[in-house]
């Protein structure tokens, strides 16, 4: 006996179960059409007209560069030169064998450390803080996440003011302390230091208002009776918020750690890799390789490069890290 | 609350990633450059001028330098006044020579390409190499231009392979600047020093009377490397001869010991930390090397009286090297368009309108014409600073091909010259290793394009 939910999927069963019991009124002509079978080259359609120009844009813009990047990689073209020569995975081998190379992997390193880790606590610390009911929350809460919303270059030209040694606010704050101001932008190590903390100011706002999110749904009744257990304020957050905000944790570490591989606005604005390069990262070396010495093929290796490192890395937090969410 | 399902892949979705790459490669490689050696330069086409017909409308890529748009417009009014039937579009392609020569060479074999386009002192040599621009010899010859009255070094800047691939526009040179008030402290006479050595001499009075760094250098891409070609040409030596890098003679070495003293041993110069015009005109620096370009702004933004003069001689004598940009014809468009942006690259630079942009803008006046003109006569007797400009031009020479003619050349030697004023490091190191990268650039991104 077909169920009723037989019926429903099958229009051909419907028309037998109809003509089995024998239920056709002699009064009423039958104006009962069974429902044929959905096509598949409908369903087909459907999907083409939804999903079709998400698709063609995702090839168009995402995966045919992206492919035609590695193509570009194992060739010897100057961008703007109609021909080019292929020198197979010669582009790789120079990258490798680059003496530079070591001091552009080790500024692309420190500077995602610091910006993802520093981020991810200072957000959270924020986070924490905006979540207590404090006079003015609203407009401090505007306050943290507004430099998120700004564009990179402006906020690179505006700290490019601020970090000045001999006009800039922080040397007149300095100053007042009877301190002298670091050499922001000839020393490669203060340069890179400025970047980061030109970055944390403009981004921690985003991994502060994803924390704020995630804290205002932890369960109120998990911490009340933690307090009524005499649980510290300290060991509630260690045991029972930290946990139950991991799957969010793991969601910034993605997002952050893509998005500062990536950065490039305001270090264009602020050092352009200098002084001495010391502000170069992998995404900024693909930028200056490819279009101001105009070598795309070497440039397209970098980047080729820099999209496995990110590919790793994102399967070993997806494969690893994941299992560690504890929900 | 479930347990959030861990990420896995399998062999089959491994094929099929495999399949997706695979299917887009195939797209990807439809597009791209031709494979091959030997590709270059455009070939000198040999194109019968005569019975062509100039086209309707080109388009003009600029960046307006010296913040000329409005002048730029003006030049344009004026040829369409002559030219009705032709219009110009000016586009603004860029902020700067860079900028405009990314997206001039990302447009490369699209339908975006302009007719006309800013060709820097950097950037010329590389379009040139692509086969992006057209050597401009047989045009000017049928349109008559007169290229004997333009400044020699100028026009020559553009030479090789015996054709000349772009036309001087907006051009510069370094040019020494000093603030007279702190001058006039030290009890210094009103003039530049003629040499480093009368420098050297001149520092500890003003570092001591007029309680500033004497000197403010600069650093950064396509500056530091530009303005020390004064320092290294007075000392006889060069970064390169044609190809060959010569940054390991003694001459190279003695400039750039030079340099290294003023700062570390003398103290008697500092680097600028983002912009030693900025700092000059503050009053914290008491002399610069700044480009000419910047005569008119750093006039306006000074709060004290400046003087200029020649970049001071080294043992060898007078060195000056030529910067800035001309404008150069785009390669792939067709004939028509090119006769026209021709005829407007000639209204362009005819000594009127030299005249005319110099006079707005501070940039050098490219025509012998233009420089001894009436319009250029009141702007000296306005503007005593712009004469030391001009007269300077006369001892300028064309820059070392190892900087502008090999990708990542500038970039080596700032690199190398930032080691050695900002970290004492030693000369003839950082100049090997910037030797050897130009060397390695010059084989792998020009000599197959030669």
């Amino acid at each position: 006996m077909p169920t009723i939910v037989d019926l429903h999927r099958s229009t051909d069963s419907a028309v037998a179960v109809s003509v089995s019991t024998g239920v056709v009124s002699p009064v009423t002509p039958r104006t009962f059409t069974p429902r044929k079978k959905k096509k598949p080259w409908k369903s087909w359609l459907l999907f083409l007209l939804f999903a079709g120009p998400n698709v063609a844009l995702l090839i168009v813009f995402t995966y045919k560069p992206l492919v035609q990047s590695l193509y570009y990689s194992t060739l010897q073209w100057n961008l703007g030169s109609a021909s080019a020569i292929p020198v197979g995975l010669g582009n790789y081998v120079t990258w490798f064998n680059d003496p530079g190379t070591v001091r552009v992997v080790t500024v692309t390193l420190i500077f995602t450390i610091a910006t993802v880790g520093g981020g991810m606590v200072i957000g959270l610390l924020f986070a924490v803080l905006l979540n207590r009911k404090l006079h003015g929350r609203g407009a401090a809460r505007t306050i943290v996440v507004a430099p998120y919303v700004l564009s990179g270059v402006a906020v690179g030209l505006l700290w490019l003011f601020v970090f000045d040694p001999n006009f800039g606010i922080t040397a007149a704050l300095l100053d007042a302390i009877g301190l002298a101001s670091p050499p922001w932008y000839n020393d490669p190590h203060w340069a890179l230091v400025m970047v980061i903390i030109v970055y944390l100011w403009k981004n921690v706002g985003y991994v502060a208002l994803i924390y704020l999110a995630a804290l205002q749904s932890v369960p109120r009744d998990l911490l009340e009776a933690a307090a009524l257990d005499g649980a510290s304020p300290v060991r509630a957050f260690r045991n029972i918020v930290l946990p139950l905000l991991g799957p969010t944790t793991f969601f910034l570490s993605i997002t952050t750690l893509l998005s500062s591989l990536q950065s490039f606005d305001i270090i264009q604005a602020m050092t352009k890799g200098g002084p001495l390069e010391g502000t170069t990262t992998m995404m900024y070396q693909i930028y200056q390789e490819g279009f101001q010495a105009g070598r795309a093929g070497y440039s397209s290796a970098v980047a080729t490069i820099l999209f496995a490192v990110l590919l790793v890395v994102t399967l070993i937090q997806m494969k690893y890290v994941e299992k560690r969410v504890h929900y | 609350m479930t347990a959030t399902p861990t990420f896995t892949i399998n062999r089959r979705q491994i094929l099929k990633l495999a399949a997706v790459f695979g299917a887009t490669a195939t797209l990807a490689a439809c597009s791209g450059p031709s494979l091959g050696a030997g590709a270059g330069a455009a070939e000198a086409a040999v194109t019968d001028w005569t019975g062509i017909t100039p086209a309707k409308e080109i388009t003009w890529w600029s960046n307006h330098p010296g913040t000329s748009k409005l002048i730029e417009e003006e030049i344009i009014k004026r040829f369409q006044a002559e030219n009705p039937e032709i219009t110009v579009n000016l586009v603004t392609a860029g902020a700067n020579y860079d900028e405009i020569a990314q997206k001039f060479q990302a447009a490369s074999g699209t339908n975006s390409v302009p007719d006309l386009v800013l060709a820097s002192d950097v950037w010329w040599f590389r379009y040139m190499i692509n086969g992006q621009v057209l050597p401009l010899d047989d045009l000017a010859k049928h349109l008559e231009f007169d290229t004997a009255d333009f400044n020699t070094t100028l026009y020559d800047d553009y030479t090789f392979t015996g054709n000349h691939w772009a036309i001087p526009y907006a051009r510069s040179t370094p040019l020494f600047y000093y603030n007279k008030a702190v001058w006039a402290k030290a009890g210094l006479p009103d003039r530049a020093p003629k040499t480093w050595a009368e420098f050297d001499e001149w520092a500890p009075k003003i570092a001591a009377d007029g309680g500033v760094t004497p000197l403010g250098l600069g650093k950064g891409a396509s500056w530091a490397a530009w303005w020390f070609c004064n320092m290294l040409w007075g000392q006889g030596g060069a970064y390169s001869d044609e190809w060959t890098m010569t940054l390991d003679t003694p001459e190279a070495i003695a400039a750039a010991d030079y340099l290294q003293s003023l700062i570390y041993e003398r103290k008697v110069a500092t680097v600028a930390a983002v912009d030693q015009v900025a700092d000059f005109g503050a009053g914290l620096t008491g002399c610069i090397m700044g480009s000419t370009g910047s005569l008119t702004g750093i006039l306006k933004a000074a709060t004290f009286e400046v003087g200029t003069g020649f970049l001071p001689e080294g043992p060898e004598g007078q060195a000056c090297p030529t910067g800035g940009t001309g404008v150069a014809i785009a390669a792939d468009r067709t004939p028509e368009q090119q006769l026209a942006a021709g005829m407007f690259l000639k209204f362009l630079t005819n000594s009127e309108n030299t005249a005319y942009f110099s006079s707005n803008t501070g940039y050098m006046p490219v025509r012998t014409s233009a420089r001894d003109g009436e319009t250029m006569t009141k702007v000296y007797a306005e503007f005593p600073q712009f004469r030391t400009a001009v007269d300077q031009l006369e001892t300028t020479r064309s820059q070392d091909w190892g900087r502008v003619f090999v990708p990542n050349g500038d970039k080596e030697l700032t690199t190398a010259l930032e080691k050695i004023m900002l970290q004492q490091a030693d000369p003839a190191e950082a100049f090997a290793v910037a030797s050897t990268a130009i060397a390695t650039s010059f084989d792998e991104n020009v000599s197959a394009y030669l």
